[in-house]
């Protein structure tokens, strides 16, 4: 649990914070405070909010409470710690080489990772994209499985 | 000078008489005047070798007169309640004002005695003026010297520091000076006396009027302490003319400017004078010395101010002042914030500078277009051009190498591109034909073979033939493109 990053609990919080975030990139982590990937993503996340401040805003949802299992339903976040990247009300995605590209799924490795990850989306969204290449290097990219109807 | 004229003719008159006329309690102002001309006028006949029996009594009649007050002022300690509402109408504020005015006078006249004493003990022991420059100290060192002329007898110790008694003992004992004749040395010793006299006398009216300061002007004493107002007071010439002076000069006042002759000024850099004492100024470290002497000037004149017409008798606004001061000195001590990273610019925000330079420029040089190229790139109208293998093939040459350009030179160099046997042929002929370094066994007939004059021609040797024959129908020439089926 970071101190510095405001944590959302309410449905309106989120619905405000998405609707107020204009010309910046928005970066929604979605996890528990108490799992030890989200404290590693949570310290990354506080670590660069000063860098990125003025091109983007992070909050973190905790998702165990009730409001939020809508969202959870809506973006299909199974694996924690997932962060859902929006620029002026839109959902943006990140080709990253791996199966979902909605979402960033786990932790990043360094800072800068996640530095170039929010520069390649604002870069995108300016130019119009919703759609923007994941800029880490694929080691750096954490891995996982997706279960698809239990297959 | 009108007043030095005066006292010449009172000389020649009477004493007394001016004395009857002066006796009043306003006149003291006048008499010190009258004192400080009559010495004046003493010592100029002491020039003359006259003693100074007369100024003695001068002195002592007159000016104790103000002594005896100061001192029965001492005694009494007034505490001057019913003040009026104008400070001038105050008695005791004239006593200060007198007093104030004895001090420079006293200051004049102790500076006028120790040139007297220089010009006799010249005989002496001249460089000792040089050496102590102080007047009292000077006048203390004289009286303890003497006739002596062994200075090991002499005990300075507690006059001097001992590099400089080192230094006079040195001196000293090389001085071309003589011993001083009986009466010489009773006028001078008496002239020290006089002079140490004259500094007690100044010491015990300062005094006096440090102890009043606080009731004259507490808020100027608030601030800088009531010696230096004292001082500054003095030197001014009143509490009235020191409110109506602007802080720079209040800055300088007292400044002692100790330009010895050849000597640089350029490293004499305070501009601080009787400010220079006050316990703020002593208590502020030296990097911040001159500001913070600015700001005592100028918070020391407002306080002045305030005290010349009597708006704060309580000091309050003198000790909020001195507050004042102490908190912007402290402020100027602090450390400076720390700074914290900066956040990372927008990305695309800010559109790349182009940066000039002469690094750049040097570094685009190596890339531009040369002159020589230039000229190859343009073609003059009318004329075909030249090319590197002739007939169009190879490198055209442009302008280069034409009689009109006196400049630059073909060189033929061997580019590294494949060619294929023809050209290489008709490179080679080229070359044997242009070539201004070639092999030291062809002549210099043999490279113009349209002139027909050939000696040995290196190129039919080789079966190139003569540069004028055409490729398309050579006899030599043979299939230029032969690939293996």
């Amino acid at each position: 649990m970071s101190y510095l990053l405001k944590t959302l609990t309410k449905k309106e919080e989120i619905d405000r914070i998405i609707r107020d975030t204009i010309d910046e990139v928005l970066v929604l982590r979605f996890g528990r405070c108490s799992d030890d990937v989200c404290l590693q993503h949570d310290e990354i996340l506080a670590k660069s909010v000063r860098d990125v401040s003025k091109f983007a805003k992070v909050a973190l949802v905790d998702v165990d409470s009730e409001e939020v299992q809508v969202y959870v339903k809506y973006f299909d976040i199974t694996l924690f710690p997932s962060t859902i990247f929006f620029f002026n009300a839109h959902h943006m995605k990140l080709d990253s080489g791996t199966a979902d590209h909605t979402k960033w799924v786990g932790a990043f490795h360094i800072k800068q990772d996640f530095i170039d990850v929010v520069e390649a989306i604002y870069r995108g969204a300016m130019k119009g994209k919703l759609i923007v290449q994941c800029p880490v290097p694929p080691e750096r990219i954490p891995k996982y499985q997706l279960l698809y109807k239990d297959v | 000078m009108a007043t030095l004229e005066d006292s010449f003719l009172a000389d020649l008159d009477e004493l007394s008489d001016n004395e009857a006329e002066l006796d009043e309690n306003n006149g003291d102002v006048g008499k010190e005047e009258e004192d400080v001309d009559m010495d004046m006028a003493d010592l100029e006949t002491l020039n003359y070798d006259d003693l100074d029996s007369v100024s003695k009594l001068q002195k002592s009649q007159r000016y104790t007169d103000i002594m005896q007050k100061v001192e029965e002022a001492l005694r009494k300690d007034l505490d001057g309640s019913d003040k009026g509402t104008v400070l001038e109408d105050d008695p005791e504020y004239k006593l200060i004002v007198e007093c104030n005015q004895l001090s420079v006078d006293i200051e004049n006249e102790i500076v006028i005695v120790h040139n007297f004493i220089k010009d006799k003990y010249k005989l002496k022991f001249q460089e000792l003026e040089s050496l102590v420059n102080h007047p009292i100290d000077y006048a203390c060192v004289v009286k303890r010297i003497g006739n002596e002329t062994d200075l090991t007898l002499v005990d300075l110790a507690d006059l001097l520091p001992s590099a400089i008694i080192m230094v006079i003992s040195v001196t000293a004992s090389t001085t071309k000076g003589t011993a001083l004749p009986e009466d010489v040395l009773q006028k001078v010793l008496e002239a020290c006396d006089r002079a140490l006299d004259l500094d007690s006398s100044r010491k015990k009216v300062l005094e006096f009027v440090e102890s009043k300061m606080g009731s004259i002007a507490p808020n100027l004493s608030a601030i800088v302490g009531s010696a230096v107002a004292a001082k500054l007071m003095g030197t001014a010439g009143g509490l009235s003319a020191l409110a109506k002076m602007p802080a720079c000069n209040v800055q300088v006042l007292g400044l002692k400017r100790k330009n010895l002759a050849g000597f640089s000024s350029a490293t004499s850099q305070s501009r601080v004078g009787f400010l220079e004492q006050t316990e703020i100024f002593q208590s502020t470290p030296p990097g911040l010395r001159a500001r913070a002497s600015r700001l005592v000037a100028a918070k020391s004149t407002l306080a002045a101010r305030v005290d010349a017409t009597r708006g704060d008798p309580t000091g309050t606004s003198g000790k909020a002042f001195r507050e004042e001061i102490r908190k912007k000195i402290e402020k100027w001590q602090e450390p400076p914030p720390a700074r914290q990273p900066k956040p990372l610019p927008v990305p695309d925000s800010e559109p790349k500078k182009r940066r000039g330079g002469r690094r750049l420029r040097k570094m685009k040089e190596r890339y531009a277009v040369t002159d020589m190229r230039k000229l190859a790139n343009r073609m003059a109208f009318g004329t075909p051009e030249e090319s590197s293998l002739g007939d169009g093939l190879g490198e055209g040459y442009g302008m280069l190498g034409q009689a009109g350009s006196n400049r630059l030179r073909v060189s033929s160099v061997p580019s590294k591109l494949k060619i294929n046997a023809k050209v290489a042929k008709k490179l080679k002929e080229r070359q044997y034909a242009g070539g201004a370094t070639t092999s030291g066994l062809t002549s210099s007939l043999a490279f113009t073979p349209v002139q027909g004059i050939e000696l040995c021609n290196p190129q039919q040797a080789l079966g190139l033939g003569s540069g004028t024959q055409s490729t398309y129908f050579s006899e030599s020439g043979t299939f230029s493109k032969l690939k293996k089926i």
